[in-house]
């Protein structure tokens, strides 16, 4: 008897998000099908790439990517050098330095750099915070307003900062909510509930719902994404069908793989920032193939891979 | 597994409110209805207008595209032994949420329903029943698998045959209850859909009782497969109970808000 091909229909699709506005504007999301399976369905939006760039710009970066950037002087000539690279779809900026236990940039300061960042910026952008909590709200939220009706991706919102973040970035100003959980399902569920019912729309909404470096826990993310994307599509449950967007560089350039010189290393390790693309390659591939809608690089080297990748099977 | 379908059924005739509105073509009662209904969770809405021999085709478009119209293209089950309205009803359905639903055919004289679902691309409802209550699941099964046959006979998909198994009245049969939770399972473990009339089976009872007694039917019965089924969406009991039940069936994903769903 001759095969049969039967194919996976769903009656639901992930949201469409749109990050910018005018001729920057990009659509994440809006599949209906799992990640790659041309075919059953061919998304109507391939995966995004955004590519990371630090506030703190050089400094401390592995040397293929200062080569990249050679001759920027600033945050905002790194972005403007950020958007020509082919493949970048976004650019991130991540106010690492912002944080208190780090150099404690002022708001003020961090502002001036997205104005100027925005100003030349020819892609759309995301706006990621330094991970302290109280920090994040009050830096966003000048932003926020500083840059209002840009449709902006502001990384992140979490449980415990959903009502401000909601409000003061969302509603007030018009901007994208990531809405953050590490794992849980049922938190990254609950968190998209409670975004809503705060009465922000769907097509205001993306989610990451945890990352991982390949090799640190990196089970627990692939299979929330997994369990993630397949109650949106299976069960159409409306309160998961966030597309979901994965920083992979802040995680995976910060692990032994990435960062021990060679020369600390075990033979054979080879030098560090090979391993680094490599580990960056490796965990973006893997949460692409599990569920995630963009991912946010850092390498160009990783970049120019995962661009390929994503045109050769999407 | 896909989440519990509830069809709502406070759209019916036998309401005197309902069948007043339906008479006059008052849209304000049926509105109020179907929007009590959906904002209590209901998924489809099943519109009873009774036997309407004179005016079923009339009546029956009319309240399609009145609740479609206001409530975004809401997905409907047509009610009434009137052939003809169904057609009519079908002809100006918007499927864009949802096949519409044939309520209902048997083994009997409605069978031909089943025929009239083929050739429109509606789900029906298929009652285990030709004469009366079926006196043991040798006799439901066999109707179940009759209506089977001449529904993918006539290329229906089985996934769009919801067969009920009939509940039945406590009251007068309390007896026969435990069979018709095996008949579900037996449905089930077919991969056949199910529904039926739940709130069948506290009729008669105190009205403080019924909701009780109805919410620990669903949950039983969801236990033995249950995937649809024809109630009162008001009914905060029962819907808090069939969420509850969605989530213990893994159906769909737990979240601390889930009840406000």
């Amino acid at each position: 008897m001759a095969f049969k091909r039967a194919s996976q229909k769903f009656n639901a699709a992930i949201n469409t998000v749109t990050i910018g506005t005018g001729d920057k504007a990009l659509a994440i999301g809006g599949a209906n099908a799992y990640p790659f399976y041309k075919f059953d369905s061919v998304s109507p939006n391939p995966a995004r790439i955004g590519i990371e760039i630090l506030d703190t710009g050089l400094a401390g970066e592995p040397a293929g990517v200062c080569a990249f950037y050679e001759g920027c002087s600033t945050v905002a000539e790194m972005a403007a050098k950020a958007c020509t690279l082919e493949g970048v779809d976004f650019v991130c900026i991540r106010f690492a330095s912002a944080d208190p236990g780090d150099a404690n940039t002022p708001v003020e300061t961090c502002v001036e750099i997205a104005k100027a960042v925005a100003a030349v910026a020819t892609k759309p952008l995301a706006i990621a915070g330094c991970k302290n909590m109280e920090k994040d709200t009050a830096l966003f939220s000048a932003i926020a307003e500083a840059l209002s009706g840009q449709n902006i991706m502001f990384l992140s919102a979490k449980e415990e900062d959903y009502k401000t973040m909601s409000a003061s970035v969302g509603l007030a100003y018009g901007h994208i909510i990531g809405a953050e959980s590490a794992c849980d399902i049922n938190l990254a569920k609950q968190l998209n509930v409670l975004i809503s019912q705060m009465g922000l729309k769907n097509d205001k909404v993306v989610a990451n719902v945890g990352s991982a470096a390949a090799g640190y826990g990196f089970e627990y993310v692939s299979s929330t994404m997994e369990r993630v994307r397949s109650a949106a599509l299976a069960q159409n449950d409306t309160m998961l069908q966030t597309p979901v967007v994965t920083p992979v560089a802040s995680e995976t350039w910060g692990v032994k793989e990435s960062i021990l010189p060679e020369e600390d290393a075990p033979k054979g390790w080879g030098p560090a920032e090979d391993r680094g693309i490599r580990m960056e390659i490796a965990t973006a591939t893997a949460v692409l193939a599990s569920g995630s809608d963009a991912v946010i690089l850092k390498h160009p080297t990783s970049v120019a891979t995962i661009s390929k990748l994503i045109a050769s099977l999407a | 597994m896909a989440k519990f379908v509830t069809i709502g059924e406070r759209i019916h005739c036998i309401s005197p409110v309902i069948r007043e509105a339906m008479a006059t073509f008052n849209p304000d009662p049926i509105l109020k209805r179907a929007k009590q209904q959906l904002d209590a969770g209901a998924t489809y809405l099943d519109v009873n207008i009774g036997p309407a021999e004179s005016n079923g085709e009339e009546l029956m478009m009319w309240a399609v595209k009145l609740l479609q119209e206001n409530f975004d293209n809401v997905p409907l089950s047509l009610d009434t032994v009137n052939t003809k309205a169904i057609e009519a009803g079908i002809s100006v359905y918007n499927r864009s949420k949802g096949k519409p639903i044939v309520n209902s055919a048997d083994a009997r004289d409605r069978i031909e329903n089943i025929d009239l679902a083929a050739a429109n691309d509606a789900i029906i409802i298929a009652l285990c029943s030709k004469d009366g209550v079926p006196s043991d699941n040798d006799e439901r099964m066999a109707y179940c698998q009759e209506m089977l046959e001449r529904g993918m006979s006539l290329g229906m998909d089985p996934e769009d045959m919801w067969f009920d198994p009939l509940f039945l009245v406590i009251k007068g049969m309390q007896d026969k209850q435990v069979e018709m939770l095996e008949a579900l399972k037996m449905l089930s473990d077919m991969g056949l859909k199910t529904t039926g009339g739940l709130s069948n089976v506290s009729n008669g009872m105190p009205k403080n009782i019924r909701p009780i007694m109805d919410s620990a039917m669903v949950a039983m019965s969801m236990a033995y497969g249950l995937t649809s089924a024809i109630v009162n969406p008001c009914d905060l009991r029962l819907m808090e109970t069939i969420k509850s039940c969605d989530i213990i069936l893994n159906n769909n994903l737990y979240a601390d808000s889930y009840l406000e769903l």
